[in-house]
């Protein structure tokens, strides 16, 4: 063969920038999308990608990983699979993929702002194939969940729910606004590669991957590893951009954009994935909980990333590692007893086995978060149905628009973390949350929580308001998954009609 | 189990449809987010307090290309990304091939100085050129307002990045062969200073400055693009003159994608102009934006050899490009 090797060439493809001079920097570069940071263009172009690729060969590979996702075998096995599959399972299918494919999708977007908005020619081609890698994200995983939707439908979320008020969709749509979509190139680059892919896909890819595996879905593990291998070849984006920033003084605010972004995005998969591992995976097929995979890759992996590149761990680090032992468990429960304003079936998981896997995993559950669990349960025993969704709505954090939560039983702590601005209060979950806000009040302080809404009369008074508002019509509010059959694992109901 | 669990044909959205949606439909359809309230596009604080929904809103919301519904905007190729990198794929070989031949062949060391001089100032300086393309998609795939634009843009952007780094390929492949001409060396001085050029990149840098998204568009896809895109076809018909048929061919596939782009940039035009003021605004914004694509292709055709009457061929086209979409009258 007579071809040049990619490296004969490669470099000349990066040496992309020039001067303008019909239109000026500020014209081309405006303040709101591009951000250099006071780092001279000779610099940034010393930005170096750790993984190259060429179109040429991009086009291939990702043609073949193709080829391998969409078999047709492949998809006979899923609808088996699919049809056969526990409330648990399906209840897992139906979360992830409502919240992914639009998600997903929509960073296409970011890398458009990175590329354009970039000043490295680097970055500019590796976020090229960002794009590219997001709206094959989107679609193959929108593409899998359009075949469980003859079945169910309760998947016509995954379609439906980008433009709804949902309150589980503005809480995702919040948080990934804020660190990729309304920020300048460079900052996005950061925020979305080191807060979320390099840090997190990992979670929810890996370890919901290996999770469908032993569930039997074989070909969704597949699918969720050659996503995985995309995201770890673009989330290499980050890396980079830190360290120009903090070889050129710019280490305060290279801390700053992980520190709030891995804090947004733990927020969002302590909720996602929290559940998803450790009540909707079917019990049998449960191994690692929540904890121990945050502890190895996150807390262990992506912490040892972060001090590599010369940043301190976040501020927040010791009370992370109580966060990731405590907050999905009070969102679970959160989630099962306001189930009518979910579009899935949630599940509650609590069966006798599986509070012993619970209290196995996070000692002292049984005594915290058990006891909430313990009323709902002698509830259902005794047929008062009613009495498991509570009336009061919950309070919401005006940062990660979930539910505002302690550690439930003897160690509540009930923390009230609140802002007084412009005569309005705003609320948060945790220290942290409250943190990102006060740094940046101006671009937070207009938005108005769900809960927010439901008081200053966006919403109606009545429950069906506020459920219609979130787009629940009457048959596409949650219920509990298995009918409260659950508790037959329980002693003969007290009291059953 | 008790719970009552039924299936649907297909998503609520395409339901009102009466042709069963297609894959393209399923998986592109109604994925953006942004496109929901005027002074929030974005979830946090309302324009004017959040730049980037001050952005949107007036770039978007405001512009003066307006519909009411963009999402149901259809690409008439229904390009999904599984069937781009296949197609691409088949090309990508096709060139390598090509590339491969030619190479086998010593075709280069052929080549005759006075095309040599036409190569080192028309052609491998437009790695710059297509770095703008590159840009100018990339701006737009952020800023439409629809998924299913996002998506076209997403894979025109794909397709002006593969011209690119084809293009430093055969720069490094012509400075080998040709090592004391300027090849890998004075491309960029040449964008920048080379008479020949400015045209073009004055049109391109005045694209990218241009935030608008309706103008953005029309500005890249109906008048730069396209007429970057003729110049080049010319480069590859003269190329066929000097026995570059390497050049030539390389030419002729890859306007194969700029076919694509004006395919779906004339279903948008389609598919808005029956709407408000959009033939008009849309008249005008090319009516601006002809002087200096005129302008630019002149430059750059007239130092072509035998450059007699190809700069009116390529306005020419560029017109019927445009007396081609349903804004003319
Ligand atoms: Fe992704
Ligand atoms: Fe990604």
């Amino acid at each position: 063969m007579a071809l040049l090797k990619m490296e004969e060439w490669y470099d000349l493809a990066r040496e992309t920038n020039w001067t303008p001079s019909y239109a000026s920097e500020e014209e081309l570069y405006p303040e709101t999308m591009s951000e250099d940071f006071g780092i001279p263009l000779n610099v940034w172009e010393t930005f170096d990608e750790p993984y190259k690729v060429s179109y040429r060969d991009y086009v291939r590979a990702q043609r073949d990983k193709d080829v391998a996702a969409y078999s047709v075998k492949a998809a006979l096995a899923r609808a088996e699979f699919f049809k056969n599959a526990s409330p648990h399972w399906k209840a897992l299918l139906a979360l992830h993929f409502s919240a992914v494919c639009w998600a997903e999708f929509h960073s296409a977007s970011c890398f458009g702002r990175m590329t354009r908005f970039g000043r490295a020619p680097g970055m500019r081609n590796m976020a090229t194939f960002g794009t590219l890698d997001e709206i094959r994200h989107g679609q193959i995983q929108i593409y899998f969940a359009y075949e469980f939707l003859k079945h169910d439908a309760v998947f016509d979320w995954c379609h439906k729910s980008s433009k709804t008020e949902n309150w589980i969709i503005i809480s995702l749509r919040h948080a990934l606004d804020d660190i990729a979509h309304t920020r300048d190139g460079t900052t996005a680059g950061v925020m979305l590669n080191m807060g979320l892919e390099q840090s997190f896909t990992n979670l929810q890819f890996v370890a919901l991957s290996a999770d469908a595996a032993k569930c039997g879905d074989h070909s969704f593990a597949t699918m969720l590893q050659s996503i995985q291998t995309d995201e770890a070849r673009h989330a290499q984006i980050g890396e980079p951009l830190v360290r120009i920033l903090c070889e050129n003084g710019r280490k305060k605010e290279a801390q700053q954009m992980v520190d709030i972004s891995f804090w947004r995005m733990w927020k969002q998969f302590s909720a996602l994935s929290g559940i998803g591992m450790d009540y909707y995976t079917p019990l049998e097929h449960r191994e690692n909980s929540l904890k121990e995979f945050m502890e190895e890759w996150v807390i262990g992996q992506f912490g040892r990333t972060v001090e590599a590149m010369g940043l301190a761990l976040p501020w927040y680090w010791d009370y992370l590692k109580h966060d990731i032992a405590t907050f999905h468990h009070a969102q679970q429960i959160g989630v099962y007893v306001y189930r009518a304003t979910q579009w899935w079936r949630p599940i509650a998981s609590v069966s006798p086995a599986e509070r012993e896997w619970l209290e196995e995993k996070y000692p002292g559950w049984n005594d915290t978060f058990g006891k909430c669990w313990d009323v709902v349960t002698e509830n259902i025993r005794n047929g008062h149905y009613d009495k498991t969704v509570p009336a009061p709505p919950p309070l919401i954090c005006n940062m990660c628009h979930l539910e505002v939560s302690g550690v439930a039983g003897g160690e509540w702590q009930p923390v009230d973390y609140h802002v007084d601005l412009d005569g309005r209060r705003y609320h948060f979950c945790c220290e942290p949350c409250k943190w990102i806000f006060e740094l940046e009040p101006a671009r937070y302080k207009g938005h108005r929580s769900i809960i927010d809404r439901a008081f200053d009369g966006t919403i109606g008074p009545e429950l069906d308001d506020f459920l219609n508002y979130m787009g629940q019509s009457e048959p596409e509010r949650g219920v509990c998954g298995y009918d409260y059959q659950w508790i037959d694992g329980y002693d003969t109901p007290v009291a059953a009609e | 189990m008790a719970v009552n669990v039924q299936g649907m044909k297909t998503w609520s959205k395409l339901a009102k449809n009466k042709r069963r949606p297609s894959e393209y439909e399923i998986v592109t359809t109604n994925l953006q987010t942004r496109n929901r309230h005027r002074d929030q596009a974005y979830e946090l604080s309302p324009a004017p307090d959040l730049a980037m929904n001050e952005w949107y809103r007036k770039n978007v919301f405001d512009s003066p290309l307006q519909h009411e519904d963009w999402e149901e905007f259809r690409d008439p190729d229904q390009l999904i990304y599984r069937v781009y990198t296949r197609t691409q794929d088949v090309q990508e070989s096709y060139v390598d091939g090509l590339l491969d031949d030619h190479n086998e062949i010593d075709h280069d060391a052929g080549l005759k100085p006075e095309w040599l001089d036409v190569l080192e100032h028309l052609y491998t300086p437009r790695r710059y050129l297509q770095t703008a393309l590159q840009m100018g998609a990339a701006y737009l795939l952020q800023i439409v307002p629809a998924s299913t634009l996002t998506a076209a843009a997403g894979f025109q952007e794909g397709d002006e990045f593969r011209w690119l780094q084809r293009i430093a390929y055969r720069t490094r492949e012509l400075q080998t062969a040709h090592p004391e001409r300027g090849f890998a060396i004075k491309e960029r001085e040449r964008w920048e200073k080379h008479e020949a050029l400015q045209g073009l990149r004055e049109l391109m840098e005045l694209m990218l400055a241009t935030y608008d998204w309706g103008e953005a568009f029309t500005a890249l896809n109906l008048v730069a693009k396209p007429a970057a895109d003729e110049t080049m076809r010319e480069l590859g018909s003269t190329a066929r003159h000097y026995d570059d048929h390497l050049l030539a061919a390389l030419v002729d596939n890859q306007m194969r994608d700029c076919d694509r782009s004006r395919r779906w940039s004339t279903a948008l035009v389609e598919f808005c102009a029956g709407h408000g003021d959009n033939k008009s605004v849309i008249q005008g914004w090319i009516d601006k934006w002809m002087p200096l694509a005129e302008k630019a292709i002149i430059t750059y055709c007239a130092a072509l050899p035998e450059s007699e009457g190809v700069a009116d061929t390529a306005i020419e086209r560029l017109h019927a490009y445009h007396r081609s979409l349903s804004i003319s009258a």
